[in-house]
């Protein structure tokens, strides 16, 4: 059995004139977390994109567990970004977490008791158990994070990726996502979050990869994470080490 | 079965039929694309009608059904280029393939039973007339057997697609990373929806077809925050349109169908200012309940602060202007419904808290903690 979770190797996609990411590469081990930075429009989200099979890969090679993303899709969780959804959907929270379950149940089969159960727990370890029936639109930016969050616990996946699942929460949310996130990498999970914020870094990741079309760096934070290979992400003067802005 | 009641239920049964998968179309905000394929299938039908000389042959149904699939298609690629966005993508493809209907009808079908106003309008009065008989034996209107059989197509899919419909309208990202091909279903629902408008074109034209598959999932949206329960309530408004809209139409001695859309569009009004949740008037009402619960909570607050200098009532509209820029009429109607409620109350000339004002004072001290 491989260690490595995640392993794209030069990763190219172009959708129009210009491409959107560069001959990228990453290599996520099990049991880490890793994130993912780099300035607006560096192609974070395309690389989460390609390795799902969402968007069309120019060249590159990428392998889910050694394998290809369509034979180990049932053990890769994904949280994409909370605005890429209508949230005005006549549906309440236990549903859309219940939804993580459906490429397990496959064509046709329901939901049943067991699934809902297991979607509660989903619910409980994320502190919305008490929010199960509440319509969706009627829940605030962190609460519906931490239902996207939920929706890929429950899938029990062994790899996942989450796209910026920190945008728009609280001090207190940032915390318990945080935590949650650690417990998976601990429990020898691979977790690889898109983020933004600099100044977390250090605290949250094990491992970092700074993007900025093409792959300026990834490894350990320790190692990687330097002014040098920040400045030379983001095109300016920043530092790994202070605020970001 | 009398001919008004077989006009009744063709009218019913149509209705759920395109109640069903215009459920799926509202909330994907593709409404107006059931308005592109009800008009693009025209050509479909006069070249179906060409080939097999009837209006029910399943062959006409599936070419006309292919038109409306085409102009789904046409309008995709058109806006997938990034030059023209979606709305304009709709208005540019339909009528050009409405127009070569147009132009086909003149051409070469002209001395047939089927013109623009039939296609546009239809009529549910004349189902009675055309009759399914096997072996000598009626089997009563044939529109009956053509809208049963699609209503089942509609409810058999979308029964046994449900969960992923239901995954791919709200999440079609998701969808394809669990391997549920959302496409393929949009297609297909689309395919449906084709269909469905052309098959029910002739009793209640194309027009009424467009309100019978938006007007039913628009309003129960309104009513409801659960997708199942919406689509059961468009069903059963469905049937509502056509037994209110055939009880109007007799009335008015008026055209079935337009009936029918005008019960569709009148109950959606009704709905949109009265829906007890998230109507015009309860959204109203509660914006003006949580208005007027501020408003006391921080005049509460204002009179029990120690540091308040004391608020004379002949002042109050003046020195409330200044704190909280209320204008005079709010002021003197709070402070009205306030001392009502016992709220707060007036000794020796100035304003003051009651107990219970103070405790509203302690609800609104909770806001700033």
């Amino acid at each position: 059995m491989t260690d490595v979770a995640l392993d794209i190797q030069g990763c190219t996609v172009a959708y129009h004139d210009t491409p959107v990411l560069w001959d990228a590469s990453l290599t996520v081990p099990r049991g880490t977390i890793t994130g993912v930075l780099g300035p607006n429009g560096a192609g974070k989200t395309t690389l989460l994109k390609a390795v799902l099979g969402l968007v069309p890969v120019a060249s590159g090679r990428i392998q889910v567990f050694g394998d290809t993303y369509a034979a180990q899709q049932d053990r890769v969780g994904y949280v994409p970004q909370r605005g890429s959804v209508d949230w005005d959907f006549p549906t309440n929270a236990l549903d859309v977490v219940l939804m993580g379950l459906y490429g397990q149940l496959g064509w046709f089969r329901r939901p049943g008791a067991h699934e809902n159960e297991q979607a509660r727990q989903a619910l409980r370890d994320v502190g919305m158990l008490d929010y199960t029936d509440r319509q969706i639109s009627q829940l605030s930016g962190g609460q519906q994070q931490r239902v996207f969050l939920a929706r890929a616990l429950v899938q029990d996946a062994d790899l996942y990726l989450m796209d910026e699942p920190l945008q728009g929460v609280d001090a207190t949310t940032e915390r318990t996502i945080m935590q949650l996130l650690h417990n998976l990498r601990d429990a020898g999970k691979a977790v690889v979050v898109v983020h933004h914020d600099l100044h977390t870094v250090a605290d949250y990741f094990d491992r970092v990869l700074l993007l900025n079309k093409r792959a300026v760096a990834s490894g350990p934070v320790a190692s990687v994470f330097t002014d040098a290979n920040v400045s030379a992400t983001y095109g300016t003067e920043m530092r790994a080490s202070t605020e970001a802005h | 079965m009398s001919p008004q009641a077989e006009v009744q239920l063709v009218a019913a049964v149509t209705a759920v039929a395109c109640a069903l998968p215009g459920a799926f179309l509202v909330l994907r905000r593709l409404s107006m694309m059931s308005d592109a394929i009800s008009h693009a299938i025209l050509p479909g039908i006069v070249v179906g009608f060409m080939l097999t000389e009837s209006l029910a042959s399943p062959l006409l149904i599936a070419g006309a059904a292919a038109t409306g699939v085409l102009t789904v298609v046409l309008v995709e690629r058109i806006e997938g280029t990034g030059l023209v966005r979606e709305d304009a993508a709709i208005g540019l493809v339909f009528p050009v393939l409405f127009s070569i209907g147009v132009v086909l009808l003149a051409r070469y079908a002209s001395d047939v039973h089927l013109d623009v106003d039939a296609v546009l309008l239809g009529e549910l009065a004349f189902v009675p007339f055309d009759r399914l008989e096997w072996g000598g034996i009626d089997l009563g209107p044939r529109a009956l057997w053509v809208m049963g059989t699609v209503l089942l197509l509609n409810a058999a899919f979308l029964t046994a697609f449900y969960k992923e419909l239901k995954l791919s309208t709200f999440d079609a990202q998701l969808a394809a990373t669990l391997g549920f091909i959302p496409g393929v279903l949009h297609y297909v629902l689309m395919s449906l929806v084709s269909v469905t408008a052309v098959s029910a074109f002739d009793a209640v034209g194309s027009i009424l077809v467009v309100a019978l598959m938006v007007a039913p999932p628009a309003t129960a949206y309104l009513l409801t925050d659960r997708l199942d329960r919406m689509i059961v309530l468009s069903a059963g408004l469905g049937v509502g349109y056509a037994l209110v809209g055939y009880a109007g139409a007799a009335a008015l001695d008026a055209s079935i169908a337009g009936s029918m859309a005008t019960v569709a569009g009148l109950l959606f009004g009704v709905t949109l200012v009265a829906a007890p949740e998230r109507g015009l008037v309860a959204t109203w009402r509660r914006q003006h309940r949580h208005t007027a619960r501020f408003s006391a909570q921080l005049l509460a607050a204002y009179l029990a602060n120690p540091s308040t200098p004391p608020v004379p009532l002949s002042e109050a509209s003046n020195r409330l202007h200044d704190r909280f820029g209320w204008l005079p009429s709010h002021t003197q109607a709070l402070i009205s419904d306030l001392r009502d409620q016992d709220l707060i109350t007036v000794r020796s000339g100035h304003l003051a808290c009651t107990e219970a004002g103070q405790q509203l004072a302690d609800e609104a001290a909770q806001h700033a903690a």
